[in-house]
């Protein structure tokens, strides 16, 4: 089955469509989707060796991305699990590593750095007898390596459902007691992050509310009914209580390579206050939102627009006519703004966004 | 072997002739040629007298810095390359090998820098450049064939090599201005991004460049503008300077106050002691106090640096052949290189 008739399935149809009509929204609930999508689709296609196999998955990945470009956890949950792999693959058939002195040179020096730090041997412990193109079974080299597959999914998922608690896990080395933090918005990563921190901290939050989806008002009722203090706050007075705030902490849509995110609206308001008073940034965030894009005219165009009901409903007629109502999803806020992020994968300053994005996926998946 | 003696000097002259090479790449080639021609048995004597030739090299240049860049890359390679061969002669052929094979993969590296670049460019950008660069022009003239840009270059006292990046500019087609280098702050608001070249990258993550580049970069940052650099791999140089005056261009005659020739101390100290006033200039007669107080640009250019180093904070990206680097990530190539 060539690659494009696999990214025609029912099922893939099903959730580009599900994307575009935003019926599925939230880096989470798209990474899981698109998950659970490619994991049936690998298992019901048919594939005689490994270049097949990642034709399809990009095939998939390509619809899906395009079905909702602003997405961006779509994208990387692919680019991760063609990374995971190509690692699966070359740890299987790999046979011994490759004498050293024919393939080493200097433009590899300068890449990989001094020679012997590649001499660690993988061990290939329960190596899989791998064999592509056999004319004979077309179906043996899916067979041996489907199980592999299957757990590097696994894995995927895994990451995806302990998330936010692996985000949190050092919650109390960031929040100290009697602290004053300020936050932005409904992100699930932030909330988990903060309840964790109040099994050892007493301190104070103050959410602003958010307008128009008003996320920080379900946010403030859900951590006051976990028994910390919290303050609602409107979006408008965000600076005048910045001076008192010891911390900020923001969750991301979407983190980019140099450093900077898309985060929901406000997030930038807040940030540049807490700049003036020099206030810590923080930003929790799971692994899946580092997308390798260099975001550079965070324009207007790169925006995402949501309904501009929420600004001014139909009942105000009248105006509706005559102005032009935006309401813009996320918020783009520049890696200078941040001063790190927490993430499920350790603590990490902006500036080096971009060498974890170079280990999680392999440059020739950048575009899919 | 040549009757004459190798001279590692006049052969990186030679090599230097070709437009395209740049001088990290020239030292490595003089080195390659220095190990043809050398008369060494053993590993330890080959490294001995790579090393005197990169000695040799680093001695007649006024500007050593990118010139030391590839020697050192070059003989950290060969010290610790990993071989299988059964002879010494059979190993030193291999490096040889090895040497050309890099230069000419390392020809295409710009090409490569123009590409990553490529994508950081807006159709209808303004962008501003200093002095002339191989890697900036082939970045400039690639983004020409599929966007809208128009450059101010600045005029780079003294060698004064923006009028070349201009001319070859205006010859592809591309709308360009040559502006004053004390013009920078002025322009700098139109400006969409700053792309300069460099000398080398340094282990901060800094950059040496022709002088001025350090201004430019001080007031792209009071106006918020991205400033990227240029830099092909092998101009990552293993220096961390902490100032303009830990370079190793710089010595004590540069920006020196000189005293003029035959004055009393009573009366120097006087004119010193007065504010504002220009300190005359040393080499002239003091016979005419008119010709005395004229200064040439010759004295100028004697007395100023011909590069500067541009602190890594204010250098917005890296663009380099092993990727688009923040310039701490510069740091991670460099040790990987050379400490183990």
């Amino acid at each position: 089955m060539a690659a494009n008739a696999v990214a025609d399935q029912r099922i893939v149809e099903n959730l580009a469509s599900r994307l575009r009509r935003r019926q599925v929204v939230g880096s989470r609930a798209s990474a899981l989707e698109t998950l659970l999508v490619i994991r049936q689709v690998v298992a019901k296609s048919r594939f005689s060796n490994f270049e097949q196999l990642v034709d399809i998955i990009r095939a998939v990945g390509r619809k899906l991305v395009e079905a909702q470009p602003k997405e961006h956890s779509v994208g990387n949950t692919v680019r991760k699990i063609l990374h995971h792999l190509r690692e699966e693959y070359n740890n299987a058939t790999r046979e011994v590593v490759p004498p050293l002195a024919g393939s080493f040179s200097i433009a590899k020096f300068v890449l990989q750095g001094q020679p012997r730090k590649q001499h660690t041997l993988v061990k290939a412990e329960n190596k899989l007898h791998l064999k592509g193109d056999d004319p004979n079974d077309p179906d043996s080299f899916a067979k041996t390596l489907k199980p592999v597959l299957m757990e590097a999914i696994q894995d995927a998922f895994d990451e995806l459902e302990t998330v936010y608690d692996n985000v949190a896990k050092n919650a109390r080395d960031h929040i100290h007691s009697d602290e004053i933090i300020l936050t932005i918005g409904a992100s699930r990563t932030v909330e988990t992050f903060l309840k964790t921190a109040s099994h050892y901290r007493k301190y104070t939050v103050i959410v602003a509310e958010t307008a128009p989806s008003f996320g920080g008002r379900d946010l403030a009722a859900s951590l006051s009914s976990a028994g910390i203090s919290t303050f609602l706050l409107p979006d408008s007075s965000i600076y005048a209580l910045m001076s008192r705030v010891n911390k900020v902490i923001l969750g991301a849509h979407a983190i980019l390579a140099n450093g900077g995110m898309f985060a929901t609206s406000g997030s930038m308001l807040v940030a540049s206050a807490a700049r003036v008073h020099s206030t810590p940034v923080v930003v929790c965030a799971g692994q899946y939102k580092l997308t390798p894009l260099w975001n550079l005219y965070h324009e207007y165009s790169q925006l995402d627009f949501g309904d501009p009901a929420k600004v001014l409903g139909f009942e105000e007629g009248d105006l509706v006519e005559k102005v032009d109502v935006v309401n813009p999803y996320y918020d783009y806020v520049p890696p200078d703004l941040i001063d790190a992020y927490l993430t499920n994968d350790g603590d990490h300053p902006p500036s080096s966004i971009y060498r974890l994005l170079k280990e999680m996926y392999d440059d020739e998946d950048t575009k899919l | 072997m040549t009757s004459t003696p190798f001279d590692v000097c006049s052969a990186y002259e030679h090599i230097l002739e070709d437009e395209n090479i740049s001088t990290p790449l020239a030292s490595i080639l003089a080195l390659v040629e220095l190990m043809e021609n050398s008369a060494a048995g053993t590993m330890f004597e080959l490294v001995k007298e790579l090393k005197d030739g990169a000695e040799a090299l680093k001695r007649q240049s006024s500007n050593s810095i990118s010139l030391s860049a590839g020697t050192e890359l070059f003989i950290e390679f060969v010290t610790l390359f990993p071989h299988d061969a059964s002879s010494f002669l059979e190993l030193k052929s291999e490096l040889i090998r090895q040497g050309h094979n890099y230069v000419t993969e390392a020809l295409s590296y710009r090409q490569k820098i123009a590409d990553l670049a490529f994508d950081f460019i807006k159709d209808g950008s303004i962008i501003l450049t200093h002095s002339y660069s191989r890697v900036v022009m082939q970045t400039l003239l690639w983004a020409h064939k599929r966007k809208r840009i128009s450059v101010f270059v600045t005029e780079a006292r003294p060698r004064g090599l923006g009028i070349k990046t201009a001319e070859k500019l205006t010859a592809a087609g591309i709308p360009s201005t040559v502006i004053l280098d004390s013009a920078v702050a002025y322009t700098m608001n139109m400006v969409d991004l700053v792309l300069v070249g460099s000398e080398a990258v340094v282990e901060s993550g800094g950059l040496v460049n022709a002088v001025g580049s350090n201004q430019i970069a001080i007031i792209a940052k009071a106006m918020n503008k991205p400033f990227y650099a240029l830099a092909e791999s092998y101009k990552f140089h293993r220096l961390f300077p902490l100032s303009q005056y830990d370079l190793p261009t710089h010595n004590s005659q540069l920006l020196s106050f000189s005293l003029p020739q035959g004055r009393t101390h009573r009366n120097s100290t006087a004119s010193r002691a007065r504010p504002g006033s220009n300190p005359p200039v040393a080499g002239i007669r003091p016979s005419d106090p008119a010709e005395d107080r004229k200064i040439t640009q010759e004295q100028i250019a004697r007395n100023n640096p011909d590069v500067d180093y541009t602190r890594p904070d204010l250098i917005s990206l890296v663009f380099s052949d092993v990727g688009s680097l923040t310039p701490e990530g510069v740091s991670q190539y460099l040790v990987g290189m050379f400490a183990g």
